[in-house]
């Protein structure tokens, strides 16, 4: 098959894939969604929508799906509605809580410390990786902070605030790097999932 | 004249008494400055001392009140009636009342305090303080695991005054040298006296030698015995008295001694002998223990109590009879103590975790100077859990003894194995396991053994597949024989484990089942350097080789090194750095280096969940279904099994939602062990991960795939008129399943399988 041809249809399978998602406007889990013995249980509600996310991993090969191009605006555009909203349980609370006056402080690493104590409570709550995330972030440690992002990203799926706040802290990492375009359309994509 | 030559004789002979006093003089201040510059300035070199991970407690927490009770006993709490000093705890049902000791964290340091505790039979129901106050978290003191000691060199736990029961200074004196307290560093009435009672008991029993002197001699002396070394010792030990007070002298002794060797870890002080011989701390031993080591102190190999131990007990009623004799205790409690048995753990019982410090050792190389590390007084946190670290020892020593049982392997050395576990979303590496005998010292497999892996290779292929975007699970790849060129070498024509050709599949299958051909044929298509390059991304330390029987994992890798892959694959395509050591603090406790979390995108998310999902299949129905008769019901866990060719190495790795287990097992001089993947290690793995207690795999799909359901063996829609075996994959929205053509047949080619060929691939199975 002439590569041309082949991406020409890969284009149009995706196209008639988001065309599908915004008909159908449904986001199936796999199960229900568990935060680790936690309390704050996700609460399961309305269908959501889905919010491509830019590709930030590495460079697949010449044959792969196109990711959405930068520049271009985000394809999802439809109010997000939420299928689950993520909450810290007590315990990861208390030690957010002494995270804010320890970085309050001027206590980086100690901060750092206890967010990551929290997050073995509570390994699969964005909202603990937002925070450290943003801990990170005002230490300087933008890559770090990138990074957390993104994997608060992964696992806020269905909770458009957690998915609002991953973009945010992806931003602001970004144009600290001076990646100015790319934090433009991550900072887009937060404001338009915080609208609600 | 006469007189004149006499004078002269006597001058000269002052001269030469003149010149030996300088001399002795001099060499007197030369001993003086060794002693003080090296006794005062660092008494001892300090090896870094290494904690495990903290017990953290919380309402909520999935901790039963058996589980809490072990972590205290763990941590050598004493249960009463009536709650004293830090260190003890009662129970009434369920409800604990626990005095935790002050400590030092990696983050802070904690007065000590009360904690009540309430569980049910599942976990923590309530945590308050002494004036009733809910507490939301709090942590038990980290477990002491071991210390970093010089190669061939010295390991030590120090301890002060306050930590050393006074009956032990008492009865080293009653034993070893009475008039310690006049004394001025020897003692030749003690020599005497000591000859005298040896004389006429007929055997050693006091020495001649003070206690200064043994000091000197360990600190600062070789052991040869010449005269002129007597000397110098003798000299040192009143130089030692002149400078420095009794008490310190004698903590100095309790803390230099040498009180046993194990391997090439020499055991000094009472403070790790205690440890050493019965796992707790020097404070709490009772007094038929203390006589133990007095014992032991005075010829660590002659009466070494675990390999000679009617020696040892013969030597401690000894001491337990001085001891009632200088009335340091009564006769009643000597006598009764004299009754009680050794009472020493066995070796490597628990406590002692070599493979992982070994890990510690050399995370902390790249930063440490090793000076620094054994001699400096450093405090290392880990993120060992001492509660996964048993279990996996006690598990890979139980199915070992199994698999060498049942394959009746009594010719050679008996199987060996090794097994690391991390938690998916940190890396924190929880337990490491160096062989069989876990608390020996020796080879560390875990760490050194590069072995072939075989399948474990396979879901990087698949993935790689996936990530080019022009496959899914449900996408049909040719399970066909293939006969690959390479230059110099005979044509490479390998074959599936089961010999068979399957043809056309979905890809999932080829993964479940773990079919060669259908991998090299997707492997093949997609390019090696592509697949080499999805190896890279997740952490592999070298690249495989450029070859295509790399997509068999024909290449060597250690366990730790598939530990660190497949907790990307666990983490949804987050690459995070294995972590065994958390944080480090300097002797005067400040931080010196944290070693904190970091997480790096490394794959596109959705193929990663698409491999993941494809993985459970290989439990659900594939290589590792023999794990679903060991986890618990309902538990969905993903994993991968792997064997060299030959069955040399059997390999099995695989993550639930809160733990990844890597496990090898094979024989360390690379024999055929007739194990696959599936026979051998499986059965540790999944034993491994329900005593753990397992979470199901928790990943979120993600937005841009959907779930769909085809037959396992064609790919198609199951029809039901065709006998189908659905199975459900993850493909993009896009992305729709074709339906089964009229009358049922795999693309046009082959018949569907009879019965009895089900059957029979059932047990394939089972047994691969």
């Amino acid at each position: 098959m002439d590569p041309g041809d082949y991406a020409l249809r890969v284009y149009s399978l995706l196209a008639f894939g988001l065309v599908a998602t915004q008909l159908s406007g449904c986001v199936i889990f796999r199960e229900p969604v568990e935060t680790t013995a936690s309390p704050g249980e996700p609460v399961s509600a309305a269908p959501g929508t889905p919010g491509q996310p830019t590709s930030p991993y590495p460079a697949p090969p010449a044959t792969a799906v196109p990711a959405p191009q930068p520049g271009q605006p985000p394809a999802a555009t439809a109010p997000p509605a939420a299928t689950r909203q993520f909450h810290l349980g007590t315990a990861a609370t208390a030690l957010v809580a002494q995270a804010h006056r320890q970085s309050g402080s001027g206590d980086t690493q100690s901060a750092i410390s206890s967010i990551e104590r929290a997050l073995r409570i509570e390994p699969d709550n964005p909202l603990l990786w937002i925070e450290l995330g943003e801990i990170h972030e005002s230490a300087g440690h933008y890559d770090q902070a990138a990074g957390m992002g993104h994997k608060a990203l992964q696992l806020a799926t269905g909770d458009p605030r957690a998915q609002s706040a991953s973009w945010h802290l992806i931003a602001d990492a970004l144009k600290a790097r001076g990646r100015n375009g790319e934090a433009a359309e991550a900072q887009h994509r937060a404001d338009e999932l915080g609208v609600q | 004249m006469a007189a004149g030559r006499r004078v002269k004789i006597w001058h000269y002979l002052l001269a030469v008494v003149l010149l030996c006093v300088i001399v002795l003089a001099i060499y007197v201040v030369h001993l003086d400055r060794i002693v003080t510059t090296q006794f005062e300035g660092r008494r001892w070199t300090l090896p870094a001392q290494v904690y495990a991970a903290p017990q953290e407690l919380y309402a909520g927490e999935d901790l039963s009140a058996p589980d809490l009770e072990h972590e205290l006993q763990r941590l050598q709490y004493r249960r009463v009636d009536h709650l004293d000093r830090p260190g003890s705890y009662s129970r009434q049902g369920d409800h604990f009342q626990v005095s935790l000791r002050a400590t030092r964290f990696s983050d802070e340091a904690r007065a000590a305090m009360v904690l009540n505790v309430a569980s049910s039979g599942a976990g923590i129901t309530a945590l308050t303080d002494i004036t009733g106050k809910d507490v939301a978290i709090a942590r038990l003191e980290p477990l002491l695991i071991g210390s970093i000691f010089p190669i061939h060199g010295e390991d030590r736990i120090v301890v002060t005054p306050a930590q050393v029961p006074p009956m032990l200074p008492a009865a080293l004196k009653a034993v070893e040298d009475r008039n310690f307290d006049s004394h001025l560093g020897i003692d030749p009435l003690g020599v005497l006296r000591a000859l005298w009672v040896d004389a006429r008991s007929g055997q050693l029993e006091q020495g001649g030698s003070t206690l200064t002197q043994q000091l000197v001699k360990n600190y600062f002396l070789d052991s040869r015995r010449t005269a002129g070394r007597k000397l110098r010792e003798a000299i040192m030990a009143v130089l030692l008295e002149v400078h420095f007070s009794k008490t310190d002298i004698m903590t100095a002794y309790i803390n230099e001694i040498q009180l046993g060797q194990d391997g090439d870890r020499a055991i000094r002080g009472f403070g790790l002998a205690s440890q050493f011989y019965f796992g707790k701390p020097l404070v709490e031993l009772d007094v038929a223990q203390v006589a133990t080591l007095v014992a032991v102190a005075r010829g660590p190999s002659y009466y070494d109590p675990r390999r000679h131990p009617d020696r040892a007990l013969k030597r401690r009623n000894v001491v337990l009879g001085l001891m009632a004799e200088q009335k340091i205790i009564p006769a009643a409690d000597a006598q009764e103590a004299e009754a009680k048995p050794l009472g020493v753990m066995g070796r490597g019982s628990g406590g002692y975790y070599p493979a992982y410090l070994d890990l510690v050792r050399r995370t902390l190389r790249r930063d440490y100077r090793e000076q620094d590390l054994t001699e400096a007084g450093l405090t290392v946190f880990t993120n060992l859990e001492p509660r996964t670290q048993e279990l996996a020892e006690k598990i890979l020593e139980r199915e070992l003894t199994r698999l060498d049982h049942l394959h009746k392997n009594n010719k050679g050395a008996p199987l060996e194995g090794s097994v690391v576990v991390t938690a998916p979303q940190s890396g924190d590496v929880t337990a490491v396991i160096g062989g069989r005998e876990a608390g020996f010292d020796g080879f560390d497999r875990a760490l050194d053994a590069r072995r072939p892996i075989g399948s474990l290779v396979k879901p990087f292929v698949y993935l790689a597949a996936i990530e080019t975007g022009r496959y899914n699970p449900a996408s049909i790849i040719q399970d066909i024989p293939v006969d690959i060129k390479i230059p110099g070498s005979p044509d490479w024509q390998p074959e599936n484990f089961e010999h068979d050709i399957n043809g056309p599949i979905p890809m999932v299958k080829g993964l479940a089942r773990s079919l060669n051909l259908a991998t090299i044929n997707l492997g093949m298509d997609i390019g090696l350097d592509t697949v080499r390059h999805s190896l890279q991304r997740f952490g592999i330390e070298e690249d495989p080789p450029r070859i295509p029987s790399l997509l068999l994992g024909t290449f060597g890798l250690t366990p730790l090194d598939v530990a660190q892959l497949y907790t990307g694959l666990a983490n949804g395509g987050f690459k995070t750095n294995l972590r065994a050591v958390s944080a480090v603090l300097a002797a005067d406790g400040k931080a010196l280096k944290a070693f904190n979390l970091d997480v790096a995108p490394v794959a596109q998310p959705d193929a990663v969940f698409a491999v993941q999902m494809m993985m459970e299949q290989v439990i659900q129905r594939g290589t590792g279904v023999a794990a679903q008769s060991i986890l618990p019901t309902g538990i969905v866990v993903a994993g991968k099994s792997g064997t060299s060719s030959d069955l040399r190495d059997s390999w099995f790795a695989g993550f639930s939602g809160n733990a990844v287990a890597v496990v090898w097992v094979g024989y360390d001089d690379d024999r055929v062990t007739g194990l696959t993947g599936s026979a051998g290690a499986l059965g540790v793995w999944d034993r491994l991960l329900t005593a753990i207690g397992p979470t199901s795999v928790s990943s979120v799909m993600p937005e841009s795939l959907h779930p769909v359901s085809i037959d396992f063996k064609t790919g198609y829609l199951p029809a039901p008129n065709c006998s189908p075996d659905p199975v459900t994959v993850y493909v993009p929205l896009s992305f729709t399943p074709p339906e089964a053509p009229a009358g049922c047949t795999v693309f046009g080619a082959k018949p569907e399988p009879s019965l009895l060929d089900k059957a029979g691939k059932w047990i394939q199975g089972i047994t691969h």
